[in-house]
């Protein structure tokens, strides 16, 4: 059975403005390094289905898709403030309605294609746009693509599904979204709320009602490297996975938790993201056949980062080895335009950054964080699933 | 912020007649710890007459009572506290909070116009304080400025001339001649704005730049 591999040049058209830090020319970044390691060979080029405006506001105020059309046809509407929409973080652009629903039908048709087991596995590097809310856009998020495929999953097959979130924010839209929702685990490891964007993403927050003890809040310290992460990804992110037993997992696999990522704190390697791709992988084999689902997300860091994170994370999802070495017409193409050095490796050479001050009192704070969360989750867990 | 802003407005009351060991019941059952006591007669609204918290009965009827001679069916009435001690919805919560620990109380019911309207209690005080630091989608950013008049003011002509909204201001810190706050902004990307007004010449103490790792 084939990967499926979502991709329309169309949904990389968009650019909010040109200082804008969402950047979406890393899709092309990353198009092109795994085109010419050769990774896309025997991918399935999906064609993207449209989703319909229905299926739109299942998870979004029908006030709100209104207003994100009008303003995207060039109107002005004094509320649209209200909704998060022209703001410094959003923008409004032209024909925005029909470039985030783009993102949004590929999510969908992504969820679709391995919930009807077409595909095995599908990736949608433009999506993952975790912070839109039912009603507001936020944090460079106007529609939830990926509330809709989960949604979508468990509307038309029934399934339970795990969200799983490794951007350096909260995935704080997907999780109020399906807040109090039987069918839908979300767990997010990000950078603690206390410092970073967008504020939210607690232990104590737990998901309530039917939801209760389905949202797993893992909030790690600024300045957090490789070690400390994969050991708190290792405590929390199986067992919550084992516990709920998913039929399919959806992965939001933001690329700024990275050491060069300019808008968030950590300082992870591409090792540790690799890591936590195998993971994923892996559990998904152990607990649902296999089926997964991962998109792309923050990642701020266009040239040196995201095209490494992002090829890895395909390489990963579709059971193929990424060389260490990248290829040098790759560089030398993008060299030209990128403000930094492209780099040589996949993965970094941790050796030559300078150490991390405090690291031992990030290390504890971070086990701290972990062992309370598990302590609040645990018989809430243990009464839920026995 | 105003008590009627974070009163929880469905009141469960009880009967001064209920029997305490049914009291006892009901709390287990809806998960809450404090009963106003309204008593009705007729020709006239129901009268608050008292309140009961886990607290007053959690020993009725065992060695450890204070009270051996009440049990479990006797009346409520007989272990409800009076007076009680209420808030108005307009009351600031700030005052209503004080209010609370003076009297080392746990909940104060909301009357208007001799009317049971709602109840506080001490967690809602607390969410209170937590919305009141932020709770929108926004980037923390801590800045020190020079304590003159206006310096607030500029800080946010500042961040607002680039497009940004302030939810929240905090003052952690006042030394002799410098106030630090902590600015909650409407922006996912504070390290972009702490390098502006950096650029401007204010101190920012977080974000830190990430330039120098």
């Amino acid at each position: 059975m084939a990967y499926g591999f979502l991709y329309d040049p169309a949904l990389g058209s968009f650019e909010l403005s040109e200082s804008h830090p969402f950047k979406p020319i890393r899709l092309e970044l990353t198009r092109s390094l795994l085109s010419e390691l050769v990774l896309l060979k025997d991918a399935q080029l999906t064609a993207i289905e449209t989703i319909d405006e229905a299926s739109l506001a299942g998870v979004h105020q029908k006030r709100y898709i209104d207003m994100v059309k009008a303003v995207s046809q060039g109107q002005t509407r004094a509320e649209a403030y209200s909704y998060g929409l022209g703001t410094g973080d959003n923008p409004i652009f032209p024909k925005m309605h029909e470039a985030i629903m783009g993102i949004c039908s590929a999510t969908v048709t992504a969820v679709d294609k391995v919930a009807s087991g077409e595909l095995k596995r599908a990736v949608n590097l433009a999506g993952g746009l975790h912070h839109a809310l039912a009603d507001k856009a936020s944090g460079f998020c106007v529609y939830n693509d990926l509330a809709l495929g989960i949604e979508h999953a468990v509307k038309h097959y029934g399934l339970r599904v795990a969200y799983v979130d490794l951007d350096a924010h909260h995935g704080d839209g997907v999780q109020w979204l399906f807040y109090d929702r039987a069918e839908v685990m979300t767990i997010s490891l990000h950078e603690s709320g206390r410092y970073l964007f967008p504020g939210t993403g607690y232990t104590y927050e737990l998901g309530r009602h039917d939801g209760r003890g389905l949202s797993v809040n893992v909030p790690l310290e600024p300045f957090s490297e490789d070690d400390s992460f994969v050991e708190c990804f290792e405590a929390v992110v199986p067992l919550a996975l084992r516990r709920f037993k998913p039929d399919l997992i959806v992965l939001q696999a933001g690329a700024d938790m990275h050491r060069y990522d300019p808008l968030a704190d950590l300082a992870l390697s591409t090792r540790a993201m690799a890591k936590s791709y195998q993971r994923i992988s892996e559990l998904a084999d152990e607990l649902c056949d296999g089926k997964l689902v991962a998109t792309g997300g923050g990642g701020y860091d266009p040239y040196r980062t995201v095209p490494r994170a992002w090829a890895l994370l395909w390489a990963t999802v579709s059971r193929q080895q990424m060389p260490e070495l990248l290829p040098e017409s790759w560089r030398q193409r993008w060299q030209a335009q990128s403000p930094e050095t492209m780099p040589e490796q996949t993965f970094d050479d941790v050796s030559s950054w300078k150490e991390i001050p405090r690291r031992p009192q990030i290390e504890a704070q971070n086990r701290a964080t972990v062992k309370r969360l598990l302590a609040t989750l645990e018989p809430i867990w243990r009464e839920r699933f026995g | 912020m105003l008590v009627k802003n974070i009163m929880t407005k469905k009141v469960v009351a009880i009967d001064p007649e209920m029997p305490i060991g049914d009291v006892y019941t009901l709390m287990e059952q809806r998960n809450i710890r404090h009963f106003p006591i309204l008593e009705q007669s007729e020709g006239k609204s129901a009268k608050l007459v008292g309140i009961v918290s886990d607290r007053d009965i959690r020993t009725v009827g065992s060695d450890l009572s204070a009270q051996p001679e009440i049990s479990l069916k006797d009346p409520v009435r007989r272990v409800m506290v009076q007076p009680v001690m209420t808030a108005s919805p307009l009351d600031p919560v700030e005052e209503s909070a004080k209010v609370l620990r003076t009297h080392k109380i746990g909940a104060l019911p909301v009357v208007e116009n001799d009317e049971l309207v709602g109840i506080v209690t001490g967690i809602d005080f607390l969410d209170a304080l937590v919305k009141m630091t932020g709770v929108e989608a926004a980037s923390r950013l801590e800045i020190e400025v020079a304590d003159r008049p206006n310096a607030l003011a500029d800080l946010i002509r500042a961040i607002s001339v680039r497009g940004f909204s302030v939810y929240s201001v905090l003052t952690p810190q006042k030394d002799a001649d410098s106030v630090s706050f902590v600015l909650r902004v409407n922006t996912i990307d504070g390290h972009g704005l702490a390098r502006s007004l950096s650029e401007d010449g204010y101190n920012v103490l977080w974000p830190l730049p990430k330039n120098n790792l």
